[in-house]
C-alpha cells in the first residue's frame, strides 16, 4: 500500500461528502415539486408529456397502486426489449449486421436492464447493434435508475407522512427524476468524458494492420492446435460514451464494450476513472440527505451516511490490502508498488489505475449495485475477492444502488430499531412512527427473498451439471464463481468473476429469476412497510426512544447489517474464497 | 416457441408479483 494510493481513496470520499449536501437539496426540491434552476427549460417539457400521456400530476397513489404501476411499466418495458433484441437484424443501426440475439440470452439480458442488473453473459461489441445499445439497452439504464429512485423517496415519504396513504404518482415522480436529475446530470457527464477520450460515433468497425504481426497457437474445436498468424486487428466502436455516464450515475453497470471500464474507449484516463467513481456514489450518497431533509431529521440522514461511510471504508481497506499484499506463492516476483516497480500486484488490473484505483473502484460497484469494473475481480487474491462478494450479500447497503441502497438500508433500520427497542424494553419508534409486528414482518420477507434466492439457485448449480459447466476452475474457486453469479443477480449488482461462462439456457433463465425476483420481490415488502408507516400517527419522543441521530445508532446500524449478511452467508463464504485463501497460504491454487 | 414461453413467463412473474402485493396487504392486520 502507498501513500498515493490512500490519498486517492480518501480524496474519493471527501469529493462524495462534498457532493452528497447539494445532490440531497436538489432531489429533495425536485421530488417535493419546489423550484429548480432547471424548472424554465423541463416544466414545459413535463406538462407536455402529461397531457400527450393523460397523467393526472395532481392525483397521488397508495403504495399498492404505486408498485403495481412500477410491475406493470417494468413489465412491458423487458417486453420491449426483448423485442428489440429479437428483431435487431432487421432493424436501423445495426452496421456489423449483427444477428437477432437467441431467446435465452435476449430475455435474461431483457431482465437484467430491467432490473438495473446488467449482467452481461454476452461480449456486446459481437452481439448488441447500436440500436439495441441505445433505444434498449441505454433507456433501461434511464429508466431503471428513475424506478429506483422513485421507490426510495416513496419510502422516504412513509418515514416522514402521517395518518395518510397517499405516497406520490410513480409516473409524475419518474417523468421528474428522468428530467431533472439522470438526463441533465449525464449529458454533462458524457460530454466531459467524450473530453477525456471517451467515443461517441455511428462507425462500423475498423480493421487495422498490427505493426507486430503475432504468431499464436490456435486449439480447434476437434482440439488439434495450429498456428495462425495474426496481422491484422478490428477495432469496435460506437456510441460509447452516452451510455458510460449513465451507466455509472444510475448504478446500472452494463458495459458498451465486454471489458467494461477497463476498456480505453469506456474509460480513458485516471481522471476519467475518478469521474466515474464519484458519478456511482453520487446519487446514493445525495438520498442519505434527502431522507434528513424530507423526514426533517437532518442528523439521521447523517447517521446513515456515517453508518455507510463506516462500511466502504472497511471495505476498501481490505481489498487494497489484500490486493497490494499479493499471492504468496509467487516468490521471486516483487509485488509491492515501489519507486523501482510502480505496479506491483498487477494480476488482473489495467497499468492505467493500478492497485489502489482498482481495489476502490472494485468496492465502490458492489457497495453500489453498479457492477461495473475497471479491473477483472476473478483474478484478484482470494480475500480480496471476497470484498465485493460480502458487499453485495450485505444487501448493497453502503451508499448502494440508486435508490436501492437507501431503501435497502431501510429494512436494516427497521430491524435495528426493532432489535433497539427489545433491549430497553420499549415499542420500538422510528422518526416518531410506532415499529409494530408487520412492519418487522416486512422486513423479514425482504432479507429472506434474497437469502432463499442467493443460496437455493447456487446449491442447485454446484451440484447439476449444468451448472458446474460453466465454470472455468475447480475446487473452492469454482464455487465462488457460482456463488458470485447468482449474488450478484440477485443483489441486482452485475458485475462478476468473469471466469464463468454464463452464457447458456440454465444461467441466462436461472440469473434473470434471481434478478427478478431480488429486485420487485424485495420491494414489495418494503413498500407494504411505507404504506403502512405513512398510514400511522407520529408519537412523541420519551425516555424509552431509542435515538436515530447519533454514533451510537450508527453502530447499531452497522452491527445489524454485519450479523445478519454474517449468519446468513459466512458458510458459504468459509467453503469459497475463505478455504480458498487457506489452501493458497498452505500452497494449493485453482 | 421460446419467444413465446419467454415472454408469457415474463407476464406470468408480474401477475404473480401482483399477487404478492395484495397478500402484503391483506397481512396488515392479520394475526400471525
Amino acid at each position: 500500500m502507498t501513500a498515493n494510493g490512500w490519498f486517492q481513496i480518501f480524496l474519493y470520499l471527501v469529493v462524495i461528502f462534498v457532493v452528497t449536501k447539494p445532490m440531497g437539496i436538489f432531489m429533495t426540491r425536485v421530488f417535493n415539486r419546489e423550484k429548480t434552476f432547471l424548472d424554465p427549460a423541463l416544466r414545459p417539457i413535463e406538462k407536455f408529456l402529461y397531457r400527450l400521456t393523460g397523467i393526472d400530476q395532481k392525483r397521488e397513489m397508495r403504495w399498492t397502486e404505486y408498485t403495481i404501476a412500477v410491475l406493470l411499466f417494468s413489465g412491458v418495458s423487458m417486453t420491449l426489449l426483448y423485442l428489440i433484441e429479437r428483431t435487431q437484424k432487421w432493424l436501423p443501426l445495426n452496421p456489423q449486421k449483427l444477428p437477432n440475439v437467441e431467446p435465452g440470452l435476449a430475455w435474461g439480458t431483457a431482465a437484467s436492464f430491467t432490473t438495473n442488473t446488467n449482467w452481461q453473459s454476452y461480449v456486446p461489441e459481437t452481439t448488441m447493434s447500436y440500436l439495441t445499445q441505445m433505444v434498449g439497452l441505454a433507456y433501461h439504464n434511464f429508466v431503471s435508475a428513475a424506478v429506483g429512485i422513485v421507490l426510495a423517496i416513496v419510502v422516504i415519504r412513509g418515514i416522514a407522512r402521517r395518518e395518510t396513504e397517499e405516497l406520490g404518482n410513480f409516473w409524475v415522480d419518474t417523468t421528474r427524476c428522468l428530467l431533472w436529475i439522470l438526463l441533465p446530470v449525464c449529458l454533462v457527464g458524457s460530454l466531459v468524458l467524450v473530453s477525456q477520450g471517451i467515443i461517441q460515433n455511428f462507425k462500423p468497425y475498423t480493421t487495422v494492420e498490427l505493426l507486430e504481426p503475432q504468431t499464436v497457437q490456435v486449439t480447434g474445436a476437434d482440439g488439434k492446435t495450429s498456428t495462425q498468424q495474426v496481422a491484422q486487428q478490428v477495432i469496435a466502436q460506437g456510441p460509447v460514451a452516452s451510455q458510460v455516464a449513465i451507466k455509472e450515475f444510475g448504478t446500472n453497470g452494463g458495459g458498451f464494450f465486454n471489458a467494461n471500464s477497463a476498456h480505453p474507449f469506456e474509460n480513458p484516463t485516471p481522471l476519467a476513472n475518478f469521474i466515474e467513481l464519484v458519478l456511482i456514489f453520487a446519487i446514493p450518497s445525495g438520498l442519505t440527505y434527502t431522507l434528513g431533509r424530507m423526514t426533517g431529521s437532518q442528523r439521521h440522514g447523517w447517521a446513515v451516511w456515517g453508518a455507510m461511510a463506516f462500511l466502504f471504508l472497511a471495505g476498501v481497506t481490505a481489498t487494497y490490502w489484500a490486493e497490494a499484499r499479493g499471492n504468496p506463492l509467487l516468490t521471486g516476483t516483487n509485488q509491492h508498488a515501489s519507486a523501482s516497480q510502480a505496479g506491483g500486484n498487477m494480476e488482473g488490473k489495467e497499468v492505467r489505475f493500478g492497485i489502489a484505483s482498482s481495489a476502490l473502484f472494485a468496492v465502490v460497484t458492489t457497495d453500489a449495485s453498479c457492477g461495473a469494473v475497471n479491473s477483472m475481480h476473478d483474478s484478484y487474491t482470494p480475500l480480496g475477492g471476497m470484498v465485493p462478494l460480502i458487499n453485495i450479500m450485505l444487501g448493497e447497503v453502503v451508499f448502494g444502488g440508486v435508490g436501492a441502497g437507501l431503501y435497502g438500508i431501510f429494512v436494516f433500520v427497521v430491524l435495528a430499531v426493532f432489535i433497539a427497542g427489545l433491549m430497553v424494553g420499549r415499542t420500538p419508534e422510528y422518526l416518531g412512527k410506532k415499529i409494530e409486528s408487520y412492519d418487522v414482518k416486512m422486513a423479514m420477507l425482504a432479507v429472506l427473498i434474497l437469502t432463499f434466492t442467493i443460496l437455493g439457485f447456487s446449491a442447485l448449480a454446484v451440484i447439476k451439471p449444468f451448472g458446474t459447466a460453466g465454470i472455468s476452475n475447480s475446487g473452492p474457486h469454482g464455487l465462488s464463481q457460482i456463488l458470485y453469479a447468482y449474488v450478484s443477480s440477485t443483489g441486482n449488482n452485475g458485475s462478476a468473476f468473469a471466469g464463468i461462462n454464463a452464457n447458456t439456457l440454465w444461467y441466462n433463465s436461472s440469473t434473470g429469476i434471481a434478478q427478478l425476483l431480488g429486485r420487485f420481490f424485495m420491494i414489495i415488502p418494503i413498500m407494504a412497510i411505507a404504506g403502512n408507516l405513512a398510514k400511522k400517527k407520529t408519537v412523541p419522543e420519551s425516555a424509552g426512544t431509542f435515538p436515530v441521530t447519533g454514533p451510537l445508532f450508527a453502530t447499531l446500524l452497522v452491527s445489524t447489517i454485519v450479523i445478519v449478511g454474517a449468519l446468513t452467508f459466512f458458510p458459504a463464504l468459509s467453503l469459497g474464497p475463505i478455504l480458498e485463501h487457506l489452501l493458497m497460504a498452505a500452497g494449493k491454487v485453482f | 416457441m421460446l419467444d413465446l414461453i419467454f415472454i408469457g413467463a415474463t407476464a406470468l412473474f408480474v401477475i404473480g408479483a401482483v399477487f404478492y402485493v395484495r397478500a402484503c396487504e391483506k397481512l396488515r392486520g392479520a394475526k400471525l
